[in-house]
């Protein structure tokens, strides 16, 4: 089982305006996404990264699978850094990323999930049983034959999920898992995440739900404009004393906080 | 190693599956697909029979000469535009950020996308000779010359393959590769002899010409199936094609290789 130790990590995106920039006006310069971040996260653990839109999140959890590479700053898991080899990240991270629609819409669910796990090395004779299975753990069962593209927003989510759990990777990126869930749903995803960490598995979860953070988290970074800003042990935390702290340590205004969080 | 074999084939039989399945849910586009081939076979059947029997380009029948230029043709022209098309709609839908983080290494998953294309349109092609050679013109194959024909192909296709991933990282690159698959559908079209031998081109364009791979296909496969050329016969432009290939398909996982790279470091992965 591998944890993840993020060491020092930026990451910059430059805006290259093209030509006629004066008809559109396009912004130049760039953006940075994440400013030397350092954090780990133990096997068996759950963080969570909590912070508004924009805060670098999604970019964390990208450069973690290898979507993305680090300006500097480096990334171990299970001690191997992912510039090296980026083969041990796509062996050992599961990422159920935040774009609903990253399926094949004309494909049902359990064809979907029967392809990715051939790409995912999953023994032909254990494929059924393992897409049973994540089905199962999602709550898809009864819609698997159904095409994907008639998925309402949760059931592509569920989806997402089922496909991320498939490799049965050491290490899951959750994308804020639970956006388009109901809560009882939700509920029931925050329980199997539990299970996970229970296994030896870490799991890495993005999110702006307060609930959800201490419902799942051992501990909790709060990012913002791309920097760590605060820390939290959240064995013993309370949502309403989380979001006190939230906002002691990022300095917002508890209103941004629902603006930007669309709650 | 056995092993390793398998879990490529299994791959592929999943890439293949999901291609298929694909396809013939759009259940209209499949069938027009079929009436686009056989309109096409009709409407050179008949341009043949307007211009007459005495026009025999490279010394053969006009009908068939068309039906090889273009029938090969649109499958390389096919299989290259499926690099791209596949790239784009990955890159659209949101799986090629699902599919980069899979335990498949990208070379792995674009050299299997390009087997499941090619087989696609294999069937096609096959279907489109037969009809053509066969049954309208009465052209009789033998073994030899299907060896040489078998050997161009499989060159053709190596060839095809290495353009298409080149396609496949310009898309990655500049978000745009339509344009540029665009400009070589067009360039081709004019200067390989499809409906036409290359010989009536002025002579700087007959260079151009020569320069691209897909004449050289066309050259080859023409003589082999049509003038009886046996493998020593289109020797020469089997050579040459080995060379496009040695040179072409590297140089094509290179390229996509750095653009993979430069996308991932400046975060244009999914961007289109």
């Amino acid at each position: 089982m591998g944890g993840i130790v993020f060491e020092s990590v930026s990451k910059r995106f430059r805006h290259r305006p093209v030509l006629f920039n004066w008809i559109g006006k396009e912004r130049g310069g760039e953006t940075r996404a994440i400013d030397a971040v350092s954090f780990s996260a133990p096997p068996g653990r759950v963080l969570v990264l909590l912070g508004p839109n924009g805060s670098g999140k999604t970019t964390t959890l990208k450069l973690i699978s290898t979507l993305l590479l680090p300006d500097s700053g480096r990334i171990l898991l299970a001690e191997a850094d992912t510039r090296i080899d980026s083969t041990r990240a796509r062996r050992d991270v599961g990422f159920a990323v935040a774009n609903e629609r990253s399926f094949f819409p004309r494909l049902s669910g359990r064809e979907n999930l029967d392809f990715f796990a051939a790409l995912e090395d999953v023994p032909r004779d254990q494929r059924p049983k393992r897409i049973r299975w994540a089905l199962g753990m999602v709550g898809l069962h009864s819609d698997s034959d159904t095409l994907v593209m008639k998925f309402s927003s949760g059931m592509y989510q569920r989806l997402a999920i089922a496909r991320a759990l498939l490799k049965d990777p050491a290490i899951l990126l959750l994308d804020e898992p639970t956006r388009s869930l109901d809560p009882a749903s939700a509920m029931q995803f925050w329980k199997l995440v539990r299970s996970l960490s229970e296994q030896g598995k870490t799991v890495l979860l993005a999110t702006h739900n307060f609930s959800e953070a201490v419902s799942v988290g051992d501990s909790v970074v709060i990012l913002r404009h791309g920097k760590v800003v605060g820390r939290k042990d959240l064995r013993s935390e309370t949502a309403e004393r989380l979001r006190s702290f939230y906002f002691q340590a990022t300095g917002e205004a508890e209103e941004e906080m629902v603006l930007a969080a669309g709650a | 190693m056995t092993n390793r074999l398998f879990r490529l084939c299994d791959k592929l039989l999943a890439i293949a599956r999901k291609d298929f399945l694909t396809s013939i849910r759009y259940r209209s586009a499949f069938l027009m697909t079929g009436l686009g081939v056989v309109a096409e076979l009709a409407a050179f059947y008949y341009l043949s029979r307007a211009i007459g029997p005495s026009f025999r380009p490279q010394g053969m029948g006009y009908f068939p000469f068309l039906l090889v230029g273009t029938g090969f043709y649109a499958f390389l022209m096919m299989g290259i535009n499926s690099f791209l098309s596949s790239m784009q709609e990955s890159q659209q839908s949101g799986t090629l950020e699902v599919l980069m983080t899979s335990r498949t290494s990208p070379a792995t998953l674009i050299f299997l996308n390009a087997v499941s294309a090619f087989s696609r349109n294999v069937l096609r092609l096959l279907l489109y000779l037969a009809a053509g050679l066969v049954i309208l013109s009465g052209v009789h194959l033998r073994y030899e010359n299907l060896l040489a024909a078998a050997a161009a192909f499989i060159l053709s296709v190596v060839i095809a393959v290495a353009i298409g991933i080149m396609t496949a990282a310009i898309q990655l690159g500049t978000h745009k590769g339509s344009a540029v698959m665009w400009l070589f559908g067009s360039v081709a079209w004019l200067m390989t002899g499809t409906m036409f031998p290359v010989t009536v081109l002025p002579k700087p364009l007959l260079w151009i010409a020569k320069l691209i791979p897909i004449t050289h296909c066309l050259n080859a496969l023409r003589f082999s199936l049509l003038s009886g050329g046996t493998l020593q016969g289109v020797g020469r432009e089997i050579a040459i094609l080995a060379a496009f290939s040695v040179v072409l398909l590297p140089s094509g996982l290179l390229i996509f290789s750095y653009m993979l790279k430069r996308a991932r470091l400046e975060g244009t992965l999914s961007f289109y």
